[in-house]
């Protein structure tokens, strides 16, 4: 559907001051450098006045720096013409701002208009792009913005920045204005979209958890408009850079970190397991040298049953599933260690079984394992080494 | 009471008079409306110019209309032009009063979204302020109109007055029906105006009848 077309953004050294005193800190930015490789989220997170939204705005022109250059594919944003530069970057912001005047075809088709496009192009282009945000042109198109829900109106209003496949994107708080079930399904939404297109996005919130979830690199702000750190949400989450950042992502980061991270990253522990069937007293003699004292009973595909306490094991005769007690939750590589780690503290065995896409034991993790790997420095290191 | 034969004997004179009476106010509105749309364009982005305007018309719409007459007929005579610089005048504070109240109304997140997504200063203001500002501009011109309609009854004391005339021709000469048929048709014109205005502003603003549901 789209070109795969995205911009790098960089600002260089760039400052905004306001002038006057008490309140020419609020929304100011003080040499501002970072560099957004194309196609990659980056979001600018901090409290409020911390010059995020001024940073972004600095972008299309909304705002002009006091100082410094914002380059876009290298080029500064400050020598081309305010209109034209603005129609090639998406904008969306957290009223979303839609027309009310406007249906919600217009609405969507308004920069394509401003480009002049004919008419059904915009409209063909519309439907698409409806179609892609998960709306139904037939039923959507022809409504007024007073007549959608909080959700579809965010929706229309990704579409609508959509529309001219801008090769960057400026996303000023985008799910901030809905309830946090809908919010998380227009994040998911949005990083499955995101997938395909690819853009370049520049993100802003107030929210750290967003900003993890969202950012491929967060830029973490502070008070006076100055950068606290720039990197990746792990590397913010495992090294914070100061005390503030520290306090900003909060006392559980280690948590944090743990939901960016799945089992798939863990080296699985073996499982010691026997088919229904199996004779007893080979399985309990292989359960007798094991430290971990449980037999885990699986059916002719290796998928897991139960287990069986050592104790429990007859010293003849074949195992039956009758014989599993205990069950443990299941995992697949794709888990996050959070989820993971969540799901064993409610059940009755600390340990979870990992199994594959068609249910076949792989291994073993336990929440011990969990909690020592959310310690380390970096996840890297866990994940490649022996 | 109604003689039907004073009508039918004044028609020609009656006919005339409506005729005028509807002049006097379309001239008085339309232009009304073009000097308040001039002033709002030229002043809203200082809110002193705004406050210091405003309160000058504020101050013309509270003089009674006599004594604005009396005060023009030795500058401007008993003219065309002495009648529309009354009625303008009063036009003038309610016009534009809802020109800024209706530009106030549009919803600043629509405007930086217009900004952002790269609209100039013109086709912002044709495409997304005054649409969004016309229920109030149009509520605005149906205030105006109906109290014009009204006024133009005043402007018969310098020779002019519409339908004022009728009636008061019907008091110098003490023809009730006369005096009725000026009261009744300059009620029906209001009426119809107020009504018709009402309709039009609806028909032009179609979202904002549109509800969820």
């Amino acid at each position: 559907m789209s070109s795969h077309r995205a911009a790098t953004v960089a600002f260089d050294h760039v400052t905004k001051r306001y002038s006057g005193t008490g309140s020419g800190l609020r929304g100011a930015v003080e040499d501002l450098c970072i560099e957004v490789p194309a196609g990659k989220i980056c979001v600018l997170v901090g409290p409020s006045g911390c010059g995020k939204t001024t940073s972004l705005k600095m972008v299309n022109r909304l705002i002009e720096p006091t100082s410094g250059r914002i380059l876009i594919d290298g080029l500064d944003a400050a020598a081309r013409d305010v209109t034209e530069l603005r129609r090639s970057i998406g904008y969306v912001i957290q009223q979303v701002g839609l027309f009310p005047h406007q249906t919600v075809g217009e609405n969507v088709a308004t920069v394509p208009r401003l480009l002049g496009w004919a008419e059904d192009r915009r409209r063909e282009r519309s439907d698409e792009l409806l179609t892609l945000v998960g709306l139904d042109p037939a039923v959507q198109r022809g409504r007024y913005p007073s007549q959608l829900s909080g959700g579809e109106r965010q929706r229309v209003g990704v579409a609508r920045a959509l529309a001219a496949d801008p090769p960057l994107m400026l996303m000023d708080e985008p799910f901030g204005a809905v309830d946090p079930i809908v919010r998380e399904r227009l994040q998911n939404e949005f990083l499955r979209l995101q997938a395909d297109l690819a853009k370049t996005i520049l993100f802003v919130t107030h929210d750290i958890d967003e900003a993890i979830k969202m950012g491929d690199l967060v830029a973490v702000m502070e008070v006076g408009g100055k950068l606290a750190q720039f990197g990746t949400p792990d590397e913010i989450l495992a090294n914070p850079a100061s005390d503030f950042v520290a306090r900003f992502v909060g006392a559980d980061r280690g948590l944090k970190r743990l939901a960016l991270t799945r089992v798939e990253a863990l080296n699985l522990r073996p499982a010691v397991t026997a088919r229904v069937g199996d004779d007893s007293s080979h399985a309990r003699q292989r359960i007798l040298t094991d430290p971990f004292e449980y037999l885990l009973l699986v059916d002719a595909g290796s998928r897991p049953i139960g287990w069986i306490g050592r104790r429990q094991v007859p010293s003849s005769g074949a195992l039956t599933e009758a014989m599993a007690s205990a069950m443990s939750p299941l995992f697949d590589r794709r888990t996050t260690l959070k989820d993971a780690l969540a799901m064993l503290i409610d059940a009755e065995v600390q340990v979870g079984i990992v199994v594959d896409d068609r249910g076949a034991v792989q291994g073993l993790v336990t929440a011990d394992e969990i909690t020592a790997f959310g310690r380390r420095e970096t996840f890297d290191a866990g994940a490649t080494s022996g | 009471m109604i003689r039907w034969d004073v009508i039918q004997g004044n028609l020609p004179l009656i006919g005339a008079k409506l005729l005028e009476h509807l002049a006097l106010t379309l001239v008085a509105v339309v232009g009304g409306l073009a000097i308040s749309g001039l002033a709002v364009m030229l002043i809203r982005d200082r809110p002193r110019i705004v406050a210091l305007v405003t309160g000058f018309f504020s101050v013309v719409y509270t003089i009674p209309s006599l004594a604005l007459l009396a005060f023009l007929v030795p500058l401007t005579h008993l003219t065309f032009l002495t009648a529309e610089i009354a009625l303008v005048g009063y036009t003038l504070f309610i016009l534009t009063r809802n020109l800024l109240a209706g530009l106030a109304s549009v919803p600043r997140d629509a405007l930086e979204a217009a900004d952002g997504m790269g609209y100039g200063r013109t086709r912002r203001l044709c495409q997304v302020e005054l649409p969004l500002a016309l229920p109030l501009i149009v509520a605005g011109i149906r205030i105006a109109t109906v109290t014009t309609i009204g006024l133009v009854m005043v402007t018969a004391l310098i020779g002019f007055g519409g339908l004022g005339q009728v009636m008061l021709r019907g008091y110098n000469f003490r023809n009730d029906t006369l005096v009725l048929v000026g009261f009744v048709l300059t009620v029906t014109l209001g009426l119809i105006a107020d009504l018709g205005l009402g309709w039009l502003g609806r028909a032009i603003t179609p979202w904002s009848r549109a509800r969820a549901g």
